[in-house]
């Protein structure tokens, strides 16, 4: 036996014993405590969401789809810096910046808002956290801030997009480093397993007033956060797109990735309607100044 | 032509007339097949590709290693640099292994980015007509609501589009770009004070004569003009899918691990 497959059998071992303890271990455990610091006056606490009327239908669109169009910002205080627990993790760059700290923890499932890493999963993301304070090699600096695409479900949550309905297609155009997803509604099947996406795949289709899409294909080498949260390229995402009122969007994703995670879970964003504005120009990996950083953090990435 | 027209009024419309035969291979449009929408004009829908190898050298050029022949796609062949505009331009060819921008991954500009060798996925509304690009996922936003250009100039790279329908040609005019793109692998190249009017005409379905001219006062010495055809995609499982440009490169993405 080679020692990394004896590294792989124990891990798969040791998880399978501990997929009870941790499963014991989050009943025993409730929510996450309340914010510290003052979240924004129009805050939308993911765990205590403002109450749906039930009788409000979308209007459509002209082939009958639920309206959705419009330009989109998240409501919910999330800051891709961490979605476990912000105001722990940015305390630092907090006190340096002077910045509001952002309180949005949106796991919703498992209850206690955190991710249920796989034994050396937990382990391999705590190192990744203590890293990104001053990251000793270049793949453990965020793959966003060096000015890689943020990948699905990170773009998610962070900044504004416009959502456009044509026939058989939605289309979410993303602020955010001109990123975009086409999302076809026509029930063709996902593209070969061999090709993998910096953005996923994406499948939609109508249950009712939700547009659920299916992102698959996703590669390896984005993050959740800039902290190092990370998933393999097994993720797979259910997207779940409900209005719920005229401005007002719940977006609820199931992440399932069976080599990082011990179960599904589940994050929710909610978005409000802005006014819809011109998308203009923005460029990220021009602005790059990677290449400037001194040799020896490059060590043997750096030709 | 071998005689000059006697009214100077004339010129603009036989030359228009003279390439859109050319462009068309000969034929004439089939306004019948085009696509419509709701609102009766021309469809642009869909995914489209050049076929020609301006990527490499808008000019007429012979093949070189790993650059196929081509027939340029400037009308007339010659660009009318300016003296000092076309001494850089030679450099710029001389250099271009390093210098070329496309070797850096940055947006590509427009129209550069019009004639790579790969797809891009164009939706239409009715106030906009949006260009996604495969080729390090740009986008274009051209916006026929209407609203002009914001004032003063903004350095961006791939310019600011403002839209209009002239009968069944959408007519983009393009302003508001930076000096740090080419027009191709060969180092044509242009400032900031770059000015392109588009022209989309849908010959039938499937194919778009794209025509720009282009106008920079600080590099030429007068407009010049291309003239190429944009296919359709027909094949029915084709989509966009990514060309991260930057990302191949281990100078800049030693890859991030996942374990």
């Amino acid at each position: 036996m080679t020692r990394r497959t004896l590294v792989r059998v124990t891990a798969s071992v040791i998880a399978a014993t501990m997929m009870s303890a941790t499963a014991a271990r989050l009943a025993a455990q409730g929510p996450p405590p309340p914010p510290k610091n003052p979240p924004p006056p129009d805050w939308i606490d993911p765990r205590n969401p403002p109450k749906e009327d039930p009788n409000w239908q979308p209007p459509r669109t002209r082939d009958g789809q639920p309206n959705i169009e419009g330009q989109w910002n998240q409501a919910s205080d999330i800051i891709t810096y961490s979605i476990e627990d912000p105001e722990a993790y940015r305390a630092e760059h907090i006190a340096i910046s002077g910045q509001r700290a952002m309180v949005g923890r949106p796991i919703i499932d498992p209850i206690d808002g955190k991710i249920p890493y796989q034994p050396w999963a937990a382990k391999f993301a705590a190192f990744l956290h203590e890293e990104h304070r001053k990251p000793s090699k270049p793949q453990y600096l965020d793959p966003v801030s060096r000015g890689f695409q943020e990948g699905v479900p990170r773009i998610s949550y962070q900044g504004a997009f416009q959502l456009h309905q044509l026939r058989d297609t939605v289309l979410i155009t993303y602020d955010y480093h001109h990123s975009y997803r086409v999302i076809p509604l026509d029930g063709r099947p996902h593209v070969g397993k061999d090709i993998k996406l910096w953005m996923g795949d994406s499948r939609g289709h109508w249950e009712g007033n939700t547009l659920v899409v299916d992102v698959a294909n996703l590669n390896d080498q984005t993050w959740l956060t800039i902290i190092g949260d990370f998933h393999s390229d097994a993720l797979h995402l259910t997207e779940r797109w409900t209005p719920t009122a005229p401005d007002h969007i719940v977006y609820i994703v199931t992440v399932e990735d069976r080599n990082v995670y011990t179960q599904p879970w589940k994050l929710r964003v909610d978005y409000r309607r802005q006014k819809v504005e011109e998308q203009w120009e923005n460029a990220v990996w021009e602005g790059n100044m990677l290449g400037g950083l001194p040799q020896e953090f490059w060590g043997g990435a750096k030709k | 032509m071998h005689r000059l027209p006697r009214s100077a009024t004339v010129i603009p419309v036989v030359l228009l007339f003279a390439t859109g035969i050319a462009a068309a291979g000969g034929q004439a449009p089939n306004t019948q097949a085009v696509p419509r929408t709701p609102d009766g004009k021309p469809d642009l829908s869909g995914i489209w590709q050049v076929m020609n190898s301006a990527a490499w050298d808008i000019q007429d050029h012979a093949a070189r290693k790993g650059v196929p022949a081509g027939t340029g796609v400037v009308i007339g062949n010659e660009i009318p640099y300016k003296p000092e505009a076309l001494a850089r331009k030679r450099q710029n060819y001389e250099n271009r292994a390093a210098a070329d921008p496309e070797t850096k991954c940055y947006l590509p500009g427009i129209p550069r980015i019009m004639y790579m060798p790969y797809p891009f996925q164009i939706f239409q509304t009715t106030d906009t007509v949006t260009m996604l690009f495969e080729y390090v996922h740009a986008t274009r936003f051209i916006y026929t609501n209407g609203m002009p250009h914001p004032s003063g100039h903004i350095d961006w790279w791939m310019g600011d589009s403002r839209g209009r329908w002239e009968g069944d040609t959408l007519v983009v005019d393009v302003v508001d770009f930076n000096e740090e793109t080419w027009f191709d692998r060969a180092g044509n190249f242009h400032s900031e004070q770059l000015h392109l009017v588009e022209r989309f005409t849908p010959l039938d379905r499937d194919h778009i004569t794209y025509e720009v001219t282009v106008e920079d006062p600080k590099v030429f010495t007068g407009p010049w003009r291309m003239s190429m055809i944009l296919y359709r995609h027909r094949e029915p499982s084709l989509q966009l899918l990514e060309y991260e440009c930057f990302t191949f490169d281990n100078e800049f993405h030693a890859p991030t691990p996942s374990r």
